[in-house]
């Protein structure tokens, strides 16, 4: 029986993943899928939907009326005025709806984890990761994003950028999304580990939260830390400086090169992780 | 009262149970006090700097404070209360020969003697590493203030969680999200839990000073401070205990209505 097992062990290929760009559109079509059927079952529940809507308002408000009062209370913060550091916080939030709205089934993922569905997600003709990953997108963000991206053009155009300050602004998010990417895997290869991640996605949004206010009120090591060993220097504070034309073109690069290492790192550990995998209640 | 010990007894043992989840919970904390202190400390940072009626030892200590008056008045384990109801797992304790409300306020003790022995590890843990100004209070009326406020701010907090429970009686599937909503959200920013309420303009503190939210945490910790006259201690002190009275009679009226239509959904 042993023996049986192991055969057909061998010949599935566990979760490899099989994302290219010439399969980009039929990831596509699977995420509008799963994302149309998320979408709805929420919807059912719209007492809830609208509960947790305003939650996420008000959350926003709060802290912003916060950092509001505080700056224009003491004049400015760390050299910043009461506009940038307002614009790193709007910054913040794009990183982190994005992350929840594309990266919300992660936080699903134990219950399939412990109760043996992850088979059935490894035998299907598609990447586990990414079903993993984007298995359900979050819909009270769809209301929450073209809000914040409003916010985020109305104050942004204070400090008015030129148009490659605005195309790197742009890249430089794209560029924290994928190191958001490599967090969200990072979290989802250590709960096939060790079956925890309701505390550990919510430390990745802890650590990101320290991002809601530029890096250098930081002191050392603590801001050489957030810069490149939990880079959120890199996925927040960075974006915000190059708009507000602060930022050097050394540190662009490099936090390129900080991304494409993470996702690497990140693509590894999960491969890692699989082989840990024991199938075990299913 | 044994068995009530004994209910304390296993409640400590099942956080231990579960020890990485308590771990990850507590580094949780640490790493919100992070973003906190830095912000004040750099708000601070030049010398002789006051603001909103804080210098900068005062404002530091109010962030370490949170990590203790947190650990006292926010951790609890009754918001597993709604999921009780929801279940139909009430039941089962309406039948024991124990009060409800006495088991959770046993359990939530049980919580935040642990959380608390925890915030204090991390509250010397920081300070060695931060080395900030601390500012300890040494007159007694003021730490026995202190203490009453302390009493009634967890009394409170205990009520209030019930009372929001009690809506899974009529709508289990909007206890939850009703709990966020008030747990995470409301109380977390109108009880001083993430900055003191004293960054707001006068017009907005005195309407949270009608709610009870206030007296959670930020009360506690500006009596701890000497912030506030024992006039304005007394007074405060009078509508907490108002509150707390209030809120009783709210819950006591709730949860009895909430039994009658009680139905043991999924038993």
């Amino acid at each position: 029986m042993v023996n049986k097992l192991d055969k057909i062990k061998g010949k599935i290929k566990v979760g490899k993943p099989k994302i290219s760009l010439g399969r980009l559109p039929y990831y596509f079509k699977i995420w509008v899928f799963m994302s149309k059927n998320s979408f709805l079952m929420v919807l059912t529940r719209k007492k809830l939907f609208f509960m947790f809507l305003l939650g996420k308002i008000l959350k926003f408000i709060f802290f912003g009326l916060f950092l509001y009062f505080i700056v224009t209370g003491s004049g400015e913060l760390a050299g910043y005025s009461v506009e940038q550091i307002i614009f790193f916080f709007l910054t913040f939030n794009i990183v982190d709806v994005f992350g929840q709205f594309f990266y919300r089934e992660v936080y699903r993922f134990r219950p399939i984890l412990i109760s043996g569905e992850f088979d059935l997600v490894l035998t299907k003709p598609m990447s586990s990761l990414f079903r993993i990953l984007m298995g359900g997108s979050d819909v009270i963000d769809l209301v929450t994003i073209p809000l914040l991206l409003a916010a985020v053009i109305f104050v942004g155009s204070s400090f008015n950028p030129d148009p490659l300050q605005i195309i790197l602004y742009i890249l430089l998010i794209i560029n924290a999304m994928i190191i958001a990417t490599a967090f969200h895997i990072a979290v989802a290869s250590l709960a096939i580990i060790t079956l925890e991640i309701d505390h550990s996605i919510m430390i990745y949004r802890d650590i990101l939260d320290l991002g809601k206010l530029p890096v250098d009120i930081y002191k050392e090591p603590l801001r050489s830390i957030l810069t490149f060993v939990l880079p959120v220097g890199i996925m927040i504070t960075l974006p915000g400086r190059v708009l507000m034309g602060l930022a050097s073109p050394a540190g662009i690069i490099a936090s390129f090169v900080v991304a494409a290492i993470v996702i690497f790192v990140a693509f590894k550990l999960w491969n890692i992780a699989l082989k840990y995998y024991t199938s075990a209640s299913s | 009262m044994s068995k009530y010990l004994t209910i304390f007894k296993v409640s400590l043992a099942q956080e231990f149970a579960y020890k990485t989840n308590f771990i990850m919970w507590r580094v949780r904390n640490v790493l919100q006090v992070f973003l906190i202190f830095f912000l004040w400390d750099a708000v601070f940072s030049e010398p002789g700097t006051t603001l909103f009626g804080y210098d900068r030892t005062s404002i530091l200590t109010y962030v370490f404070g949170l990590l203790i008056v947190r650990g006292l008045v926010l951790s609890v384990k009754s918001y597993e209360v709604a999921g009780d109801i929801g279940r139909g797992d009430l039941s089962n304790y309406l039948t024991k020969p124990l009060s409800y409300f006495k088991y959770w306020l046993t359990r939530d003790i049980s919580s935040k003697t642990l959380n608390v022995v925890f915030a204090i590890g991390e509250t010397i843990f920081l300070y060695l590493i931060l080395k900030p100004p601390f500012y300890l209070q040494t007159n007694p009326v003021l730490l026995v203030s202190f203490l009453v406020t302390l009493i009634i701010a967890m009394l409170i907090y205990f009520i209030l969680i019930f009372i929001l429970g009690s809506i899974s009686f009529w709508a289990p599937e909007l206890a939850w999200g009703v709990g966020w909503l008030f747990i995470t959200i409301i109380i977390q920013f109108m009880s001083g839990a993430m900055f003191p309420l004293d960054v707001f303009p006068q017009a907005i503190q005195d309407i949270l000073r009608l709610t009870p939210f206030p007296y959670l945490i930020f009360f506690p910790i500006q009596v701890y401070l000497g912030q506030i006259s024992i006039s304005v201690i007394i007074k405060g002190i009078l509508v907490s205990g108002i509150w707390l009275v209030v809120l009783w009679f709210i819950f006591n009226s709730v949860w009895k209505r909430g039994l009658r239509v009680y139905q043991s959904h999924g038993k």
